[in-house]
């Protein structure tokens, strides 16, 4: 490689990485902790406990949501859901209006037997973590800018690889100059980690900013692929009586034999038409758990209108979901990724570190230099 | 001749270790989503590898020290 095609490698890598450093740090420390969300969440004692049945039998959907809108007086219901990693415990989104800012829902759990109130969802702390993670606070476009210092994370890291084959083609892999000099031995801390971390870094990076398209995505769906599916009920009003939660959802399971329920969509919502109901299916083996199959209702009559997949940007966008929380793999992967996490927590301060090192070694030796051409005072 | 088959052996060199790192890491990060219970095995192993190659460069770092350090004393 050329000295002046390193020169421009090293520009690009220094540049991409300095602009979105602050903010790749802010990821990766609020990241941290969202990777054990669950956890802290129930340590904190802010996670709903389902209680402890003698019996199995389940509460039925119109049930839970009637227990849900007698919690929110005055609200309407927008969605509810079943965890299938949480199956004694049934969540209930209301809000002020069908079509109501996700910001101003208030999510509660019910237990799925008794549907008895069990508290409110995704309050306390972490929610404060999770929202400086997915949007500082700053909203969609808040999210579209963290989305843009992912793709500068993705192009550091490209170069980084690059510049990985000059910086240590005289070395073994590994080494780590223990004798050299401060700056040296963090060079050779930056290159290894770097290097060793690059495909989990790349993959929950550009997860990361998929993750950030989702309202986008979102749009387009139903711009396109969910406009097709109610044009034929173009022009009708909405409901003036929902069909019952248990006829939805009986009807929704026998349009997708061998899936269950994960939400429902109540009319009117960002997900679904002013007019139906959509239940979202999902499979029972671990890739097909995530790729959801919307189901439309009629919210009425409760008759299945249409069933589609979803479109592959929205299941490339559902797949990327796990593959950045880090969630689908037990408490040993959520500890991987945390080291993994805390490994490009060094990689970004090393490198923060090497660059105003060199910066201060360019600046006493044009210092010198300038000392050396003075002329001295007679 | 000679220099081309020099450098793609020092490439060789350099890249091996990464790229199966890497290679380990992205299956064993679908391989969690893929198989269910026996990817996640897979997973544990292979997306914790490069965290095992990190802390034996640590360890390694932290012995050669140690022993320099006690060579240093024995020599005094």
């Amino acid at each position: 490689m050329k000295a002046r095609t390193v020169r421009l490698w090293s520009v690009v890598h220094t540049w991409t990485s300095l602009i979105s450093t602050v903010f790749l740090l802010l990821l990766c420390l609020t990241g941290l902790p969202l990777v054990f969300h669950h956890e802290i969440d129930e340590l904190l004692g802010y996670a709903p406990q389902p209680e402890a049945h003698a019996s199995a039998a389940r509460a039925t959907p119109q049930a839970v949501a009637d227990a849900a809108l007698a919690a929110d007086p005055g609200r309407v219901m927008q969605y509810i859901s079943w965890d299938k990693d949480e199956p004694g415990i049934v969540m209930a989104f209301t809000n002020s209006a069908p079509d109501g800012l996700p910001d101003n829902a208030t999510v509660r759990a019910f237990d799925a037997v008794s549907a008895k109130l069990l508290g409110p969802v995704g309050v306390g702390p972490m929610l404060i973590v999770l929202k400086l993670h997915t949007d500082m606070f700053a909203g969609q476009a808040g999210k579209l800018f963290l989305g843009a210092m992912g793709l500068l994370f993705a192009v550091a890291i490209v170069s980084g690889v690059v510049l990985y084959w000059p910086f240590t083609r005289r070395l073994r892999f590994a080494t780590i100059r223990g004798h050299a000099s401060h700056r040296v031995r963090w060079l050779d801390w930056h290159n290894l980690i770097g290097v060793v971390t690059v495909a989990w870094a790349l993959v929950v990076g550009l997860t990361g900013v998929v993750n950030t398209w989702a309202e986008l995505m979102l749009n387009q769906w139903k711009a396109t692929e969910l406009a097709s599916m109610v044009a034929p009920y173009a022009g009708k009003p909405p409901p003036a009586h929902l069909a019952s939660l248990d006829d939805i959802v009986g009807r929704a399971r026998g349009a997708a034999p061998g899936m269950e329920v994960a939400f429902i969509a109540y009319p009117g919502t960002p997900f679904t038409s002013s007019h139906h109901f959509a239940a979202f299916m999902r499979g029972d083996t671990a890739l097909t758990a995530r790729l959801l199959k919307p189901v439309l209702l009629d919210g009425e009559s409760g008759e299945v209108a249409d069933s589609r997949a979803l479109p592959l940007y929205l299941q490339a966008l559902l797949i990327s979901q796990p593959l950045h929380f880090g969630d689908y793999g037990g408490m040993p992967l959520k500890m991987i990724w945390a080291a993994l996490d805390l490994f490009t927590i060094v990689v970004i301060g090393s490198g923060l570190y090497l660059w105003l090192a060199r910066r201060r070694k360019r600046t006493s030796a044009r210092a010198d230099a300038f000392a050396r051409r003075a002329p001295v005072p007679s | 001749m000679h220099g081309s088959s020099d450098r793609s052996r020092l490439w060789i060199r350099v890249f091996a270790a990464p790229i199966l790192l890497a290679a380990a890491t992205v299956t064993g990060l679908l391989a969690a989503l893929l198989w269910g219970a026996i990817g996640q095995y897979v997973a544990w192993v292979t997306v914790g590898a490069p965290v095992l190659v990190v802390a034996w460069v640590w360890v390694r770092c932290r012995t050669q020290k140690t022993g320099q350090f006690s060579r240093t004393i024995r020599g005094k």
